[in-house]
């Protein structure tokens, strides 16, 4: 597996053996043996329009979001917009808040006792940390995935269909193709259809995680969360992971934590660097990874702390 | 770097002696754990060779005779053990649920400053000895009972047709009922305890993921938290059971030690131990001593079949949960 953070990378001219690769999807190329510097991994999809000349909507605009476990302020005054359609992701040294913002935006901070944020976070015109909002109709808009696949003890059909049940009335034949569907978008169907009664927890790790995008996208939320979703799978899973985001990317807003820097550059459009509670820069991914603005910035990115 | 070698050699040289010192200590342990084999099989064996003559005198009917009579030397099990099953049935109706509670109120909903005290006194009420429940049953819940809760379930429960019969007869106080209640008591701590230590292995994340798809908490509880638990859950239920089946002392204060079975559960009945611990000494003729022991052993098999039922539902639950 490749290191998390980037060295400073032994340059590979133009990696060779993308050719051979005829199984994937094109959009993605498949991650070569040895790391390409990360400049190069920074996605520019041909006929894709460009985000420097169609400005996107702004799906969520985090706005002076402070967070504090108890007394210890984790988060410093952040202000970052999520566009729609578009992934955003968030780097920066483990303990910088990174995590945290996300676990803000669907208010799962609040399980736990003695954790407060302030500011505003806009979704759709609202401010969802509004006290007295409906939590439970927040989450069922906004799908979260965590670093650990956390398949529920149940059939795979039913892990799908337990969020779609939580909410909507929906009749046998068409629960089953809600389920065959975000199995489907979720690249998990042709793994699983034959066995969609047995366990979730029999499914391999990546697989496992497949199915909880499966099962976050199912209800059909508005923004997705991601949480270092493919650190804990293998260089397989996780390509299919990154493919994946790929193509939800074209229906959601998706906000994306990572450790791993290639990840960002090869996966996101947006990119937020985050270093002790504070947004340090906050730019497309492109500019981030190629013209960083601050030093800071450049200095993790190349791997010279972190 | 001398020095290094030097404790290099002490070490090796050490590895060798416990070499022995592990065959030595592998002996002693293996000794001790075929000693409780041995103990076992000890006690079986006293068991059935005591219950001998009686099951050759009665047979089989020792199983199906309710009659108890020490002057004719008639002699049957069928009271004790129905009031063995009737009143752990109780303490299992009443005590599940509440257990279940508390232990889902400690993890999922209790302020962080109530926890330890609560998880505490719940324990404590683990250590109280069977005796000083069985004094406080025969004088502070019998009479409550008695005067409280018997006569309002006469009125309502007893007018129902069918389960109303459960629910004749004057309000005594003392009896199966009454056996139930101490017994569901006596198993909550158990039962509470070993739930919430489940409830507590349930990932953080995983009820996170829950909350994240826009459940509430009842439905986090009763779709993930439960079944991802479910097999200590049950486990914990065994245990207590097997406490329920085999309390002695505070069931003979309040049951009523009477050998007969009535469809009422308000009227005074026995149970196995509760039998056990009131005859012994009084048990003369070689027939009663060995009709009691033969209680004993039909105890020990009834224990014996609850434990390993759950043992063949564990395994089929792991099965089912398919990892």
């Amino acid at each position: 597996m490749n290191s998390p953070t980037a060295r400073p990378l032994a340059t590979e001219p133009d990696s060779p053996d993308r050719a051979s690769d005829d199984t994937a999807p094109p959009r993605q190329p498949r991650r070569p043996l040895a790391a390409p510097p990360i400049a190069a991994l920074v996605q520019r999809k041909p006929g894709d329009e460009a985000p420097k000349t169609a400005m996107p909507d702004v799906k969520a605009d985090v706005r002076h979001v402070n967070f504090f476990y108890g007394k210890f302020q984790a988060l410093h005054d952040i202000s970052v917009p999520l566009y729609d359609r578009r992934v955003t992701a968030f780097i920066g040294p483990s303990g910088c808040g990174k995590s945290t913002l996300l676990r803000i935006l669907n208010r799962i901070y609040e399980l736990y006792p003695g954790q407060t944020a302030t500011g505003e976070v806009i979704l759709d015109g609202e401010n969802i940390l509004m006290p007295g909002l409906d939590l439970n109709r927040l989450r069922a808009k906004i799908g979260m995935v965590f670093q650990k696949p956390t398949p529920f003890p149940m059939a795979i059909y039913d892990n799908i269909a337990f969020g779609i049940r939580l909410y909507e009335k929906v009749s046998k034949s068409e629960l089953d193709d809600r389920v065959e569907s975000a199995l489907r978008r979720a690249a998990l169907w042709d793994e699983v259809k034959d066995k969609l009664r047995d366990s979730g927890l029999s499914l391999s790790g990546g697989q496992q995680q497949r199915l909880c995008i499966a099962r976050a996208i199912a209800i059909e939320p508005e923004v997705l969360l991601l949480d270092e979703p493919a650190s804990a799978l293998d260089p397989i899973s996780t390509q299919r992971i990154e493919e994946l985001i790929a193509e939800l990317k074209a229906d959601y807003c998706i906000a994306m934590v990572t450790h791993n820097m290639q990840q960002a550059a090869r996966s996101s459009d947006y990119t937020a660097f985050l270093y002790l509670g504070e947004l340090v820069e906050f730019d497309e991914t492109e500019t981030i990874f190629t013209h960083p603005r601050v030093r800071r910035t450049e200095d993790y990115i190349t791997g010279r702390f972190g | 770097m001398s020095a290094e070698i030097a404790i290099g050699r002490k070490g090796r040289a050490a590895g060798r002696h416990g070499a022995f010192g592990d065959a030595a200590f592998k002996t002693l342990t293996l000794a001790f754990a075929v000693l409780v084999l041995v103990v076992l099989a000890g006690v079986i064996a006293s068991l059935v060779l005591g219950a001998a003559p009686a099951l050759e005198h009665f047979g089989f009917n020792f199983l199906i005779t309710e009659a108890w009579n020490p002057v004719t030397e008639k002699f049957g099990a069928l009271a004790p053990v129905y009031g063995t099953l009737v009143t752990s049935a109780i303490a299992m109706l009443i005590g599940i649920p509440v257990a279940f509670g508390i232990a889902l109120f400690i993890t999922e909903l209790c302020p962080n400053w109530l926890k330890r005290p609560l998880s505490i006194m719940i324990e404590l009420l683990a250590a109280i000895p069977s005796i000083i429940y069985g004094i406080w049953g025969l004088f502070v819940l019998a009479p409550f009972v008695q005067e409280h809760i018997e006569p309002a379930l006469i009125d309502t429960l007893g007018a129902v047709p069918g389960i109303g019969l459960l629910f004749q007869g004057p309000p005594l106080g003392i009896g199966v009922l009454t056996a139930g209640f101490i017994l569901a008591i006596m198993v909550l701590p158990f039962i509470s305890a070993v739930m919430r230590d489940v409830f507590e292995t349930v990932p953080a994340v995983l009820g996170e993921s829950t909350y994240a798809l826009g459940a509430t908490t009842s439905e986090v509880v009763w779709r993930v938290v439960l079944p991802y638990a479910r097999i200590g859950v049950f486990g914990g239920i065994l245990l207590g059971l097997g406490r329920a089946l085999g309390e002695t002392m505070a069931v003979t204060f309040v049951i009523g030690n009477a050998h007969h079975i009535h469809a009422s559960l308000l009227q005074p009945g026995t149970t196995i131990s509760a039998a056990l611990a009131n005859e012994f000494t009084e048990a003369v003729g070689d027939l009663y001593l060995s009709s009691l022991i033969a209680l004993g052993l039909i105890l020990f098999v009834i224990t014996f079949i609850v434990l390993a039922l759950a043992k063949l539902l564990l395994i089929r639950l792991e099965k089912q949960a398919g990892s």
